[in-house]
């Protein structure tokens, strides 16, 4: 079988692009893809954006007494999982609604495009933004643009209409539904004589991300022992290159169910690992019995200096007090009472009886310091050889039979009360078992025992009841794991026969087995998640039904017309198989015979920043559609010009300023009530 | 007087192109106030006073499926005949039932969260 490898593919930092005068001078207009996902930028004059980076900034948190670390943006974190926790978005879902972040990504756009002019950014920007993105996430965008970057100009556009745009570029009347799978979102947008109808588009709130995290809490559960090896970038990694959407998932996983289909199509990826680094289990004995040697050394050194230690502070107070005893003898009375107050001691009669003690503390350690010094680690040797006394190889042949046969028995008890006892802490876990029934029972008798005259503990097996009642039951013992090791050992040195079973292998193969992922039905199980939204818990139709649904939305004939150019755009549609589901699907839902025709975009992920390009070179349509910062003045951030690639564009009923002053637990009832209907 | 430094650093940063006076109109009123959510700024929207034929973000959510959901093995992924009454898992056939009953409790809340089922009452 085909072992594969995670490639972590690495990113390369973006560098900075020459700002020429040609660009400087004409004012090109930049285009930016911001999606949720990648966010591609260029000019309009280039062939393919300058940058594409993953629309993601690392902020280091801060540190007290710390100074602050460098924020990273895009293609400039190059190992994502190390900041996996400090990653943000400027997205809530497939709008932009953190703007800071929006302006930190502007700002690395801008700087790596080596824009240089003073105080404003002289390009009109031709930007994407959400289907029916709300006027007040506009608002601030353009706040942001104009205000922040000072652009003479802004046009936006909707991704997935500039991509169905590009793609019939020969008749721009054209009726078609868009179906546009994002990261976070999958849209479906009936598209009628080249204009978005929003009164009938449908928004279901899967994507990629939903598939990748999906993938990865699925293998992070199977593999538990894996759970910080499996990331999410490697997760992704596998859904872009090794997983597939099935035409008929049901008859797909009967399939797998067999064992011969399984063994033939799983697919075998092999962790990095180390083999010498499984940590105190892959010792020997030998350099087990060293490390404890080596402990034991350094406890005694410990202990040897905190004695000297208190040696020298009790001579230390021993040749005070004999001075203050001097200070009598001389006659000194005054001095000899401030010395005695000093010590905290009443009166002279003391100072002797101390004097003594403290010659006998001193007595003590000096014998405990040479004891030690004399005997050798005392406790290194002695149970090491009582096991080999004990398991001394019988000469004899058959003798040694049954010596073999004794020591499998020995192990094979020690095995089953093992098991039992772990069946047992199972059983006590749970409520009706007999077995905690029987607990509950002997715990009722203690507790009516206690009552009357109390003769418990007389006994030593009074005591048993404890282990009885015990919950967590006796925990398996080291001293029995250390036994069963010891016999384990002897069978695996005499007797050929012996394999322990569920035992930790030892050879480097073993160790790379273990460090092997099986991915078999998780690589159809994943993208299933678009079709089967109930996969993930969520209550949302699936994709060939929310399509339906909107076909259903309209007459038998226009139905049928949108049915006839069903067009498919978005990264997410570029895992295989997609069209194939849809097809068949889709055919099964549509009237017997009615024509069904279903294309991929030419380029799903790159499609949309192409036909904005393509925009941005025609004059004449950046003239109709581009809102000049005098009319963001005029009529407010949420202002746009209505175009075929645009969102349809609604006024606010009130202005959005009075949103922001509006009292916050308006919001918050909003909330309460939408709650209550779900 | 710890703030001063931090800020030349912060102008010093700054790049060229944005106006050094820029700062966003929701972060001048008070330090405080963060941005609004998405969930904030949909519910915000639907409570304004919108013209008969208007369309905004939330009115495009999907319909709720009308199909129900079909049981899939939580372990292996396979059509699940089944439910652990204990663990309220999904099982296809007998060996996965040992294997379920031998799971920890945590991959067991884990597979239920993942699939939406976890309750925390119960």
């Amino acid at each position: 079988m085909e072992i594969l490898q995670f490639k972590d593919n690495k990113t390369v930092p973006d560098v900075i692009h020459l700002y020429s005068n040609s660009i400087k001078t004409c004012s090109v207009p930049l285009v930016i893809d911001n999606g949720s996902y990648n966010c591609r930028v260029g000019w309009a004059t280039s062939d393919s954006p300058q940058l594409s980076f993953k629309n993601v900034i690392a902020k280091p948190r801060k540190e007290r007494g710390k100074k602050d670390g460098e924020t990273q943006v895009g293609n400039n974190i190059t190992n994502i999982e190390a900041v996996r926790f400090q990653l943000k978005t400027q997205f809530d879902r497939n709008v932009v609604t953190h703007y800071e972040v929006q302006e930190q990504i502007l700002n690395y756009v801008f700087t790596h495009l080596g824009i240089d002019t003073e105080g404003s950014v002289n390009h009109p920007i031709i930007m994407t933004e959400a289907f029916l993105n709300p006027n007040y996430c506009r608002m601030l965008m353009s706040e942001l643009l104009f205000e922040c970057y000072g652009v003479p100009g802004v046009m936006f556009g909707v991704d997935s209409l500039l991509s169905y745009h590009k793609d019939c570029n020969k008749d721009p009347l054209r009726t078609g539904l868009v179906v546009c799978c994002g990261y976070h979102t999958t849209h479906v947008i009936p598209v009628i004589n080249g204009r978005a109808d929003a009164h009938h588009a449908r928004r279901m709130d899967i994507g990629g991300s939903h598939m990748i995290s999906y993938l990865h809490k699925l293998l992070q559960l199977k593999y538990p022992a894996h759970f910080a090896a499996i990331t999410l970038s490697r997760a992704e990694e596998l859904l872009h290159q090794h997983c597939n959407i099935v035409e008929d998932y049901s008859s797909e996983l009967n399939s797998w169910s067999d064992g011969d289909f399984y063994d033939r199509n799983v697919l075998c990826i092999q962790l990095p690992y180390s083999a010498g680094s499984s940590g105190s289990l892959g010792l020997t004995p030998e350099q087990q019995r060293e490390r404890r040697r080596e402990l034991a050394r350094r406890l005694t050194e410990i202990n040897a200096r905190k004695r000297e230690e208190k040696l020298a502070e009790d001579e230390e107070q021993l040749n005070q007090l004999l001075a203050i005893q001097d200070l009598q003898e001389e006659g000194e009375e005054t001095e000899f009472q401030n010395a005695l107050k000093d010590f905290g001691l009443g009166s002279g009669d003391e100072l002797p009886k101390i004097i003594g003690q403290i010659q006998v503390r001193i007595e003590k350690t000096r014998q405990k310091i040479v004891a030690a010094n004399t005997t050798e680690d005392p406790m290194s040797e002695e149970p090491k050889q009582k096991i080999i006394k004990q398991f001394q190889t019988p000469k004899d042949e058959e003798d040694f039979k049954s010596w073999i046969a004794d020591v499998r028995k020995k192990r094979e008890e020690l095995l089953e009360k093992r098991l039992s006892r772990r069946q047992r802490r199972q059983e006590m876990a749970k409520r009706r078992t007999p077995a905690s029934v029987e607990r509950m029972r002997l715990i009722n008798q203690l507790a009516r025992n206690e009552k009357r005259d109390d003769d418990f503990g007389m006994r030593d097996e009074d005591w048993d009841v404890y282990k009885a009642i015990n919950k967590g039951g006796d925990s398996d013992s080291e001293g029995e794991a250390e036994k069963l090791m010891e016999l384990e050992q002897v069978l695996r040195a005499h007797d050929p026969g012996f394999s322990a079973n569920g035992e930790a292998n030892s050879g480097a193969e073993e160790a790379g087995e273990a460090h092997r992922l099986h991915v078999g039905v998780e690589r159809i199980r994943a993208p299933e998640v678009l079709f089967q939204p109930s996969l993930i818990g969520s209550h949302q139709a699936g994709l060939a039904d929310t399509i339906d649904y909107v076909l259903k939305s309209y007459d038998a004939d226009t139905a049928s017309i949108l049915a006839s150019d069903i067009y498919l755009t978005g990264g997410t549609s570029r895992i295989p198989g997609l069209k194939e589901r849809l097809t068949r699907e889709i055919t099964a839902l549509r009237p017997f015979r009615s024509h069904l025709s279903i294309r991929l975009s030419s380029s799903p992920s790159i499609n949309a920043w192409l036909a904005a390009r393509d925009l941005a070179r025609d004059s004449r349509i950046l003239e109709q559609c581009l809102v000049t910062k005098q009319e963001y003045h005029e009529k407010g951030g949420e202002y746009i010009k209505d175009h075929s690639i645009s969102n349809p564009y609604f006024p606010s009923p009130l202005p959005l300023s009075v949103m922001e002053t509006m009292p916050n637990n308006s919001i918050s009832n909003q909330e309460d009530i939408e709650i209550d209907i779900v | 007087m710890n703030t001063a430094p931090e800020d030349d650093a912060k102008e010093e940063k700054r790049p060229i192109f944005k106006d050094p006076s820029f700062q966003h109109t929701i972060k001048t009123s008070s330090k405080k106030k963060t941005w609004r959510s998405l969930k904030q700024i949909i519910a915000q929207e639907r409570s304004l006073p919108w013209p008969e034929d208007a369309v905004h973000y939330s009115s495009i959510s999907a319909p709720p499926s009308f199909k129900p959901a079909k049981k899939y093995s939580d372990i292996s992924g396979l059509p699940a005949k089944y439910t652990d009454p204990q663990s309220k898992l999904f099982y296809a056939c007998a060996d996965e039932f040992a294997t379920v009953r031998s799971l920890p409790s945590d991959i067991t809340a884990g597979y239920l969260t993942l699939r939406g089922a976890n309750n925390p009452i119960g």
